[in-house]
């Protein structure tokens, strides 16, 4: 809970940062008027910072270009099939932010109905709670939260099958990977033994081939999990991904547990502590942030994998990624459909993400994007 | 002897000197273990599959005897897949094409990644660290999401984002993934919007390492744009820039995806790359021998370069040499 206040301190002070960068600019740009107007610079050093801003944020939105035209697809309503022509608007069909204020229209008159139909309903289904001892039980109702019918959606999507999927395939990882990935970082960040280079090196080594051995070994694991009938089971998966995950974030989580000053562990061996104490109330406190971050990117890396679990995966238990491919090859899918599918799958992924980036991964080289 | 004694005895042993030394090493141990037991074994089952004649008919038999588990009714046949693919034209293709791939897809990578870092940190912009942190953000999208994004950005139907460009430029729309070479350009163009984020990223720790006196001391001497590019940021930069090449080309060498959710490295296996070559003829095709003698070579590659890198671009420094 203290990393998620800080976090929000975080959020907070960046926030109040964007009033305090305006009012900067703006008095430096008085300033530059002024020197102008005085004859101390010229019109080219004026307007140089003026078209080269403009240029910059120009080349950004190119660049992200890709991302607004899914987004407005995906608002275009039943809009068009992936491999049909409609037309094509830079604002959304509909769009009209006057709606906010006349109808109160949250959404200005955007289409939701593809969003509707990736949610389906939501159900939570009904239970059977049996009392001991007395042979009774009570059932309780279904409590319908949201039906797509009622927005003229039949047939929604299974997303949110295939989201229960890959939750369950990225809990078991997170905690078989996170058991071994702890102690051996404290070691490998601490500790100095036998082969502790080695082991290092054949870790980095490998988070830059893993990719490339990994799909070539898919052909044996997919051999071997016929042979030991574990195909469509989504906790072998999960043990699969789990070994995965091992080199990076080992790797990972040592580089951060090497930020924390050594000088701490020794005050407290000092005081007496055991090493048990000093791993329990010094390590593992100060290296929540680290800790935090390497568990977002083992519990990511079960949650996105794609092309194992397509091999594995049979349909009922597909998972998002896997899900999202299906969605591409059938070609009578509205493409409004698809982009709402795919916005559903990556946009908690990416905020997750950059979280994990921006507020936890200290002590890596992002460190050199500030300033 | 007292009890007592026992418990003192007990806690005067020590553990033998190199125990003692090593006791860390336990804890390390059951991940590297669980790690290698997951590459190891299905590697060796890979050498051993690529040394038969496994395919869907014979493989998943079962057969007597350790080898009749292990491979089914598969045949040893030696070296044999690999001598087959010193005679296979599609083999020649699919590795032709990968390293043109690896070759135009770092050039543009560099070049774009190089490109956006040395505007987003130009002393005229304003707003370069917002834009900075916005320029990134493909990095936190799931591949597969990215790529079949993608895919529909180069839609042949007039309704794909790259056609719609064409016709508001005023060119006739193209059917991109039914053309050799247009195909090969879209796999370039999603790649190099994979990989730039993390070119941006280096670049930009680079750059900003570049003392301001020193381009301003260069400006006083005279020095135009060109000339200080080329004496004050390109050394800085250059190191960081190969050693981002380097990962990236590894990266480009081992792209999958891209194909395989465009169009199957298509038209007519034009585009197969090598990884992708080695993945249909496993589980297409089913010639599960065949398809490891591939991946197998590819990996032996790709490790080879890795290796070399490695000594020769001094890798292991990182960024920072």
């Amino acid at each position: 809970m203290t990393l998620l206040r800080s976090i929000g301190r975080k959020i907070k002070a960046d926030l109040q940062a964007i009033p305090e960068g305006i009012r900067g600019w703006m008095r430096n740009s008085r300033y530059k008027i002024d020197l102008y107007r005085r004859g101390k610079v010229g019109l080219l050093q004026l307007l140089a910072p003026v078209g080269a801003s403009i240029g910059a944020l120009f080349l950004v939105s190119a660049l992200l270009f890709p991302v607004y035209w899914i987004a407005l697809a995906a608002l275009s309503g039943e809009g068009a099939s992936l491999y049909s022509a409609d037309g094509f608007n830079l604002i959304p069909p509909g769009f009209d932010p006057t709606l906010l204020i006349t109808e109160g229209d949250w959404w200005m008159g955007m289409d939701l109905t593809a969003f509707v139909w990736v949610i389906g309903d939501i159900v939570i289904p009904s239970v059977r709670i049996s009392i001991p001892l007395t042979g009774m039980s009570i059932v309780t109702g279904e409590i319908v939260l949201f039906e797509a019918a009622n927005y003229g959606v039949e047939n929604p999507s299974d997303f949110t099958l295939y989201a229960w999927n890959s939750l369950t395939v990225a809990i078991p990882t997170v905690i078989i990977a996170m058991s071994v990935i702890v102690p051996a970082s404290y070691a490998l960040s601490r500790r100095e033994f036998l082969m502790r280079k080695k082991v290092l090196y054949g870790y980095i080594l490998f988070t830059q081939v893993g990719g490339g051995l990994g799909l070539a070994m898919l052909i044996a694991l997919y051999a071997i999990f016929v042979g030991i009938g574990v195909t469509n089971n989504k906790l072998a998966l999960a043990v699969y991904y789990a070994a995965m995950a091992v080199p990076f974030n080992t790797w990972l989580l040592k580089t951060f547990m090497d930020s924390i000053p050594a000088s701490y562990e020794e005050a407290a061996v000092i005081d007496g502590a055991s090493p048990w104490q000093v791993v329990r109330e010094i390590i593992i406190p100060l290296s929540k942030p680290g800790l935090a971050a390497v568990l977002i990117f083992v519990f990511l890396a079960g949650w996105m994998e794609f092309i194992v679990a397509q091999t594995l995966l049979r349909p009922e238990n597909y998972t998002l990624p896997v899900g999202l491919f299906a969605l591409i090859q059938e070609y009578t899918v509205p493409w409004a459909r698809f982009s709402a599918f795919a916005l559903m799958f990556a946009a908690p992924v990416m905020i997750v993400y950059l979280f994990a980036q921006r507020y936890i991964e200290q002590g890596l080289s992002f460190g050199g994007m500030e300033g | 002897m007292a009890t007592a004694d026992v418990v003192q005895q007990a806690r005067d042993y020590e553990l033998p000197r190199w125990a003692e030394e090593n006791l860390a090493l336990a804890l390390v141990l059951p991940g590297l273990f669980f790690f290698s037991a997951f590459v190891a074994i299905p590697l060796l089952y890979l050498i051993g599959l690529s040394m038969t004649n496994a395919a869907l008919e014979n493989m998943f038999r079962d057969a007597p005897g350790l080898w009749g588990t292990v491979f089914g009714e598969a045949e040893f046949i030696g070296f044999e897949n690999y001598a087959n693919l010193l005679t296979d034209g599609q083999f020649y293709r699919s590795f032709g094409i990968t390293w043109l791939f690896v070759a135009t897809s770092v050039v543009l990578k560099v070049l774009l990644g190089v490109g956006i870092a040395l505007v987003l940190t130009h002393h005229w912009v304003r707003g370069k660290r917002l834009m900075r942190a916005i320029v990134i953000l493909p990095l936190g999208l799931p591949a597969i999401f990215t790529i079949t994004v993608w895919r529909g950005v180069f839609s042949s139907a007039e309704f794909g984002l790259a056609n719609q460009i064409l016709i508001g430029l005023g060119f006739e729309p193209v059917a991109w993934f039914s053309r050799r070479w247009m195909t090969f350009l879209s796999y370039n163009i999603a790649e190099m919007w994979l990989a730039y984020p993390f070119m941006v990223i280096i670049t930009v720790s680079a750059l900003q390492s570049v003392p301001e006196e020193l381009h301003e001391a260069a400006r006083v001497d005279g020095a135009g744009f060109l000339s200080r590019f080329r004496h004050v940021t390109m050394p800085a930069i250059k190191r960081p820039v190969l050693f981002a090449s380097i990962l990236t080309a590894a990266a480009s060498f081992q792209q999958f995806l891209i194909p395989f959710v465009f169009n199957r490295g298509g038209p007519a296996r034009s585009n197969e790359l090598i990884l992708l070559y080695g993945y249909r003829e496993a589980f297409e095709f089913r010639a599960f021998g065949e398809g490891a003698a591939i991946m197998l070579t590819a990996v032996a590659v790709i490790g080879i370069f890795m290796i070399i890198a490695a000594t020769k671009g001094k890798l292991a420094e990182g960024a920072h040499g």
